[in-house]
């Protein structure tokens, strides 16, 4: 009998170590928390930062980016050639394959673009892959990515396409059972609950520290923050800033939004260059960005671009706070006293509404009298895509997925476009000239142009660009990114 | 009976037709979700080809009719927003609701009844006062922010239950017990002011006087004869909730019901998953309220049906 026992116990002892074994190497599984559940987990179909944050790790682009976002090759094995100016050839290594075992090649590349331009995808991310025109393999190593006119931001546009496998991408279930070739494999999506994904044990690249990711929905920061302190998850994206001091560790990285100040330069009071520099120079950028962000935004450099993107001017930088410069400004210019429109949005983007206040407060701070309206957000679009009748000043935020001047200028700085409040033919005509322009360095040079014009002519109150902050748990190791892409396997755990 | 829960049944179809109109010329008014929906830099091209997909570039009259013969099918069309149907939507996201609802009220209607009997038995004693300061409290605050002090002190205080989510049943005491709590409090009062007035009456006085047992007395006649009004209540506070207050809840603790979706919904201008949740909760408030009236009348057959 008792050898009996000590058999069973043995054994009893032995399942309990099988057991526990899956659980120690659930020690690597980290949870992530989102804003919001995607709304599908095809890559192609909607533009939407949660679908990014998941899919980012299942599927790979041609193009990727560092940490600071300078543009380098991700699934390429260098940078595209150009055969002309309307075709970029990218070669990949051989024997690459999706999770699922279809080969990754030329093919599949060609398969994906097509796949994009689709109209019947009608996919919402048609904005970022407009100029696309089309693809051909040369081998099955070699594609050929065809635009309809010269596209000098193909590769940085590549870095935002993500390449999906030609079988399983034309299955019905697609959305919500993605296959790439990331360094992570979908495992479940139970909706409204939670998405996992699990780190591919024969990915081709360095295993990564984390074996396992949850990610789970909360969109009331205050919860997200609570989920954080209890210990349920270890990063929550998008922490208020006054918050960083409470969570157990928090982490931060300029961002692509850049809260701005639309002037409107063919009428009102704003017509008139003075006014205009007068309302930089009104506003303290500075305390703007220590108060109402904790420090956690950076002041623009006089323009409507990060110090990574293409485009950016060295030479340009922030207006001074210099109130009473402001002040002689618009006495100068008869303004003095004036009235000025200020219109804005509330709950759109971080802090939209205060932003807009606290300029409004600058600029009553130097003798004007100013209206501000805030409007829910569908109406606001209104009036933000309204050229006709143009308030003196409209707040936005300018966000920019492919860290080029092309998006930006082409919206804020070109008289055409939806929300530039200027008919300066020379803007209109450096950056129509720039898009086309495949030459770098002329591109650059075109852009150092209207940048300087612009920052000069004042046709935006340049104000901050915000950072990315992130809340992490005590044994979570992570360094954001200034495209504020999460990728797990860059994350360890201790 | 039969006549009155067909008039009942009449009235309700055009309470919901109603709806239907109202919801449909709502959605159209207030905004326009091409324009939410695409990233700012769109060109005008691409909105109209992205309007033109969706079908809402269509005479708003060629829509309506449409809408309609799909809804009398019960077909509510795809969501703009998630791209699938939105009847997926609904199964996927009610039950979560429902049970959340059913939890709260049942748990309201626990707490409130012995709470209400027991403040009515001394109106005006140290335990009647203490009921009613708790339910002037608890009627005052703020749902959103009791959500948020629950969280505080039971999942990161105490540690006792997980902040948010679902899945286990922990996950549901938090919001169940938030979404109650205001519920309780009304009702309580009025248990509290049926039960003082039933106690006072002249056949509760004829049964004691009779040598029934004082909680012979309470449970078995007055509180019966107190179902109807606080039955009628429980019944409005979980239409209440229903249609209103788990959109708030469920926003706090990431709830996946159908009124976290219906605030989603609200965000991106989903027009189409919005009125088929709206569509659908008027359903369920008049088939409730329905059921109310008959359950009235099962308690109390003096109820004339006719003449309500």
């Amino acid at each position: 009998m008792p050898t009996r026992l000590t058999e069973t116990a043995g054994a009893a002892l032995l399942s309990a170590t099988l057991v526990l074994m899956p659980v120690c190497a659930l020690a690597d599984a980290i949870t992530i928390v989102l804003g919001a559940e995607p709304t599908t987990l095809d890559p192609h179909a909607a533009d939407d930062g949660a679908e990014k944050a998941v899919n980012d790790n299942v599927f790979e682009t041609l193009m990727a980016r560092d940490v600071d976002g300078n543009l380098v090759p991700g699934l390429a094995t260098g940078e595209p050639v150009q055969i002309d100016e309307t075709t970029w050839e990218f070669t990949i290594p051989a024997g690459l394959t999706f999770h699922n075992g279809e080969p990754l090649d030329a093919a599949a590349i060609v398969h994906s673009v097509e796949r994009m331009i689709d109209p019947d995808l009608n996919s919402e991310q048609l904005s970022y892959f407009s100029t696309l025109a089309g693809a051909e393999a040369v081998d099955a190593t070699t594609v050929r990515i065809l635009t309809d006119g010269p596209d000098p931001i193909l590769p940085a546009r590549m870095y935002y396409f993500m390449i999906v496998p030609p079988v399983a991408s034309e299955a019905e279930d697609f959305a919500s059972n993605p296959v790439g070739s990331g360094p992570y494999e979908f495992v479940s999506w139970d909706r409204g609950n939670e998405i996992v994904l699990a780190a591919d044990p024969d990915w081709r690249g360095e295993a990564p520290d984390v074996t396992e990711v949850t990610y789970r929905f909360i969109e009331e920061s205050g919860t997200r923050m609570a989920a954080l302190m209890a210990g349920e998850v270890d990063l929550i994206t998008n922490l208020l800033p006054e918050f960083t001091d409470q969570v157990p560790a928090s982490a931060s990285m300029r961002g692509l939004e850049h809260p701005t100040v639309i002037l409107n330069t063919n009428g009102g009071i704003t017509a008139d260059k003075r006014v205009r520099q007068a309302l930089n120079l009104a506003v303290d950028k500075e305390a703007l960005a220590s108060a109402l962000f904790e420090g956690q935004a950076q002041v623009e450099q006089g323009q409507l671009l990060g110090t990574t993107y293409f485009g950016f001017n060295e030479e340009v930088g922030p207006y001074p706070y210099d109130p009473e410069r402001a002040k002689a400004l618009l006495e100068e210019a008869g303004a003095a006293g004036g009235d000025i429109t200020l219109v804005g949005t509330s709950g759109r983007w971080l802090k939209d509404r205060e932003v807009t206040e606290v300029v409004a407060g600058y600029w009553s701070a130097v003798g004007l009298n100013v209206d501000v309206q805030i409007f829910e957000f569908d109406e606001y679009l209104q009036r933000l895509f309204d050229k006709e009748n143009r308030a003196d000043a409209i707040f936005v935020v300018s966000g920019n997925e492919l860290l080029d001047a092309d998006r930006s200028f082409s919206a804020y700085y070109a008289p055409s476009g939806f929300g530039s409040s200027n008919s300066f033919e020379e803007l209109e005509t450096w950056i129509t000239q720039a898009r086309s322009e495949t030459d770098p360095e002329a591109r650059q040079a075109l852009y150092e142009q209207a940048v300087e014009f612009a920052h000069e002519e004042a046709i935006l109150t340049f104000l901050l660009n915000i950072n990315n902050v992130y809340g992490l748990s005590e044994r979570l190791d992570w360094q954001p990114r200034v495209d504020g892409k999460m990728f797990v396997s860059t994350m360890t755990v201790d | 009976m039969g006549r009155y829960i067909l008039a009942k049944l009449w009235q309700g179809v055009i309470v919901v037709l109603s709806v239907v109109v109202v919801v449909f010329i709502l959605t159209r008014l207030v905004g326009d979700p091409v324009r939410v929906m695409l990233p700012l830099e769109a060109t005008q091209e691409q909105r109209d080809q992205f309007e033109a997909q969706l079908g809402l570039d269509r005479p708003i009259g060629v829509q309506f009719v449409d809408y309609v013969s799909d809804v009398a099918v019960l077909d509510f069309g795809e969501s703009l927003w998630q791209r699938r149907p939105v009847m997926e939507i609904i199964v996927e996201r009610a039950p979560a609701t429902l049970l959340l609802t059913f939890a709260a009220i049942g748990l309201a209607v626990a707490l409130a009844v012995p709470l209400g009997v027991v403040a009515a038995l001394r109106p005006e004693g140290v335990v009647d006062r203490i009921v009613v300061l708790i339910s002037l409290i608890g009627l005052s605050i703020p749902q959103f922010w009791l959500g948020l002090l629950f969280i505080v002190f039971f999942a990161l205080t105490l540690g006792w239950l997980p902040t948010s989510g679902s899945g286990t049943p922990a996950h549901i005491i938090l919001p169940a017990l938030t979404l109650a709590i205001p519920a309780m409090t009304r009702l309580v009062m009025v248990v509290r002011s049926t039960m003082i007035d039933e106690l006072n009456a002249q056949y509760v006085r004829v049964l004691r006087v009779k040598g029934l047992s004082p909680w012979r007395v309470i449970a078995v006649h007055a509180l019966k004869n107190s179902a109807v009004p606080i039955v009628t209540l429980a019944g409005w506070e979980l239409i209440r909730a229903l249609s209103g207050y788990t959109v708030v809840v469920e926003s706090v603790f990431a709830w996946p019901g159908l009124g976290l979706t219906a605030i989603q919904a609200i965000e991106r201008q989903d027009l189409i998953l919005l009125q088929a949740i709206v569509f659908l909760t008027a359903i369920m408030v008049v088939a409730l309220n329905l059921l109310l009236d008959i359950l009235a009348k099962a308690f109390d057959p003096r109820i004339d049906l006719r003449a309500s």
